[in-house]
């Protein structure tokens, strides 16, 4: 799991939590890759990233001073400002994305922040933290709760979760008003290609990039959402 | 001295070459940052009668200088269309053409006629090119019989520029080309995508939920070049040239091969501003060679 950082001053101005940019380089592949934004301040903004295909291993083989572009903030992020006293933080591998952000937004509404973040093994973790409390779990028990962060995490009037969809769909399950991070395939990021549909429970298809890609977790549809997004790609 | 980059294309006159194509600028209100100066027009997402859903994510993939896509004309039909987006269209400096779809020659024609002297809708683009359908679309496309049917229902009904947009999935897409201009099209859009597939070797199955999709991006420009050529030679009336044109000279050879004007598309998802960059490459390659108007442009246009 790696942190990029980019000099994005007007991005890093008004991005809030949830919300992504997407990323294009030449050469690179040809669609540009969508990240959430990790952290952001001092004119930068961070991405977290670790090689799942072609665009993402260009993309960690940038160096110091190489120009990509930035496309964003886009997309909806998640919504703080409803009433609440607590919030749970529940993340799953790269979904601890957005936690960041999350964190910094939820403790300006002046919550209490508890940070719940899973993994398959104590390598995959995510080493930073940030919150009141800290739960961590492994699917093999390597390090903190032995089982899935939807299990570990503790309820809260507020829960926002991000991390592979299956995971997302069990904490739809356990918190049906959760807000929740979806993760598709994205061509353009600003609404145009509808490529990347979310099947919602009343019916039809919205967009991940503009609707979303934060939702109510009892509004989407999970059965019908793929689980499993294939990242074998292209050059 | 700037160029004159104005063209006139199947009964439209057009600022310049440069329009964006079907699917890839929506309704002509999502698409950030492109400095419209630039474009010449633009051309809807296809559009039924009724609203319709689309198919199932998994909706796109990217492939090797391309992308797949299976969206199946996602869209909130012909009522939303007139109620929502023809009147921000009637304030525009570029004509709007509205690609049009049916399952059957009747409902082209039914929509020609609802779309008819809509204030707003300059034109339509007849979609007998869609590989993403189950009715209709690419099935029109490939057989000139049909094709020139769906033509003809939509010629009937209106008086406004019909262009009609081309399936590659063809062996000869002059005898289509001949076909459409005989039932009366104004102009041709050359090429829509190619049917691919793309397999997951995690779960063994296509990546698209649809199974296939339609290929467009870079990879498909060669193969579109030559499609827009072939038909160019094919008819009189012109061929609008579409298909992975990602930079000016892209379209430049479209324009070489014989199109008077060309549809950019997937390009606008990578870059917002592709129209313009397009739009600006091919003026500056005007000056620096001298043309004072693309009627100076040469054109590799052999007649048989």
């Amino acid at each position: 799991m790696w942190v990029l950082g980019f000099a994005a001053p007007d991005i890093a101005a008004s991005v809030k939590a949830g919300q992504f940019v997407n990323i294009g380089m030449r050469p690179g592949p040809l669609l540009r890759r969508p990240f959430s934004v990790y952290r952001a301040g001092d004119d930068r903004i961070e991405v977290l990233l670790k090689a799942v295909g072609v665009g993402t291993a260009q993309m960690l083989a940038m160096r110091e001073g190489d120009v990509a572009s930035c496309l964003g903030p886009l997309g909806r992020g998640f919504d703080l400002t409803l009433s609440a006293k607590t919030v749970s933080l529940v993340s799953g591998g790269l979904g601890v994305a957005p936690m960041p952000l999350a964190a910094r937004d939820a403790r300006a509404a002046g919550l209490q922040v508890t940070w719940v973040h899973g993994a398959r093994t104590a390598d995959e973790l995510c080493s930073e933290t940030e919150g009141d409390e800290v739960i961590l779990a492994t699917d093999d028990g390597s390090a903190g709760f032995a089982g899935t962060v939807v299990a570990a995490a503790p309820d809260a009037d507020l829960v926002l979760a991000c991390g592979p969809n299956r995971m997302l769909a069990a904490a739809a399950q356990r918190w049906p008003q959760a807000q929740v991070a979806v993760e598709t395939y994205m061509g353009c990021g600003t609404g145009v290609c509808l490529g990347c549909a979310v099947p919602l429970t009343r019916g039809g298809y919205d967009r991940a990039c503009t609707e979303g890609p934060v939702y109510v977790a009892s509004d989407v549809d999970w059965p019908a959402l793929p689980s499993h997004l294939s990242y074998a790609v292209s050059a | 001295m700037t160029p004159d980059l104005s063209v006139e294309v199947g009964g439209l006159k057009l600022r310049g070459p440069v329009l964006a194509a079907s699917g890839t600028f929506g309704y002509g209100t999502e698409v950030p940052l492109l400095e419209r100066r630039a474009l010449a027009g633009m051309v809807s997402k296809g559009i039924f009668l009724k609203p319709r859903a689309g198919t199932a994510p998994s909706r796109i993939v990217e492939t090797p200088s391309g992308m797949l896509n299976a969206i199946g004309l996602q869209g909130p039909g012909v009522d939303a269309l007139i109620r929502d987006y023809a009147p921000k269209w009637e304030a525009w400096d570029f004509p709007v053409l509205v690609n049009i779809n049916g399952e059957s020659a009747s409902e082209y024609g039914e929509l020609a006629a609802r779309l008819d002297g809509v204030p707003g809708v300059a034109g339509f683009e007849i979609n007998i090119s869609c590989p993403n359908v189950e009715q209709g679309g690419m099935y029109f496309g490939n057989d000139p019989r049909a094709a020139a049917a769906v033509t003809e229902a939509v010629r009937r009904r209106t008086k406004l520029p019909v262009w009609v947009k081309l399936t590659p999935m063809v062996s000869d897409i002059g005898v289509i080309a001949r076909a459409v201009e005989g039932a009366g099209a104004d102009a041709l859009s050359a090429v829509n995508t190619f049917v691919g597939m793309s397999m997951d070797l995690h779960a063994y199955q296509p990546r698209l939920s649809f199974r296939t999709g339609g290929l467009s991006g870079p990879a498909i420009r060669p193969l579109a070049v030559h499609l827009a050529h072939q038909a160019a030679r094919a008819v009189d009336i012109p061929v609008v040239g579409v298909g992975g044109i990602m930079r000016a000279e892209d379209a430049l050879e479209f324009l070489v091969a014989g199109c008077p004007a060309v549809q950019v598309g997937t390009a606008t998802f990578v870059n917002p501003n592709a129209i313009a960059d397009v739009h600006d490459g091919i003026a500056e390659f005007m000056a620096r060679k001298g043309f004072a108007s693309l009627d100076e442009l040469p054109r590799y246009l052999p007649r048989d």
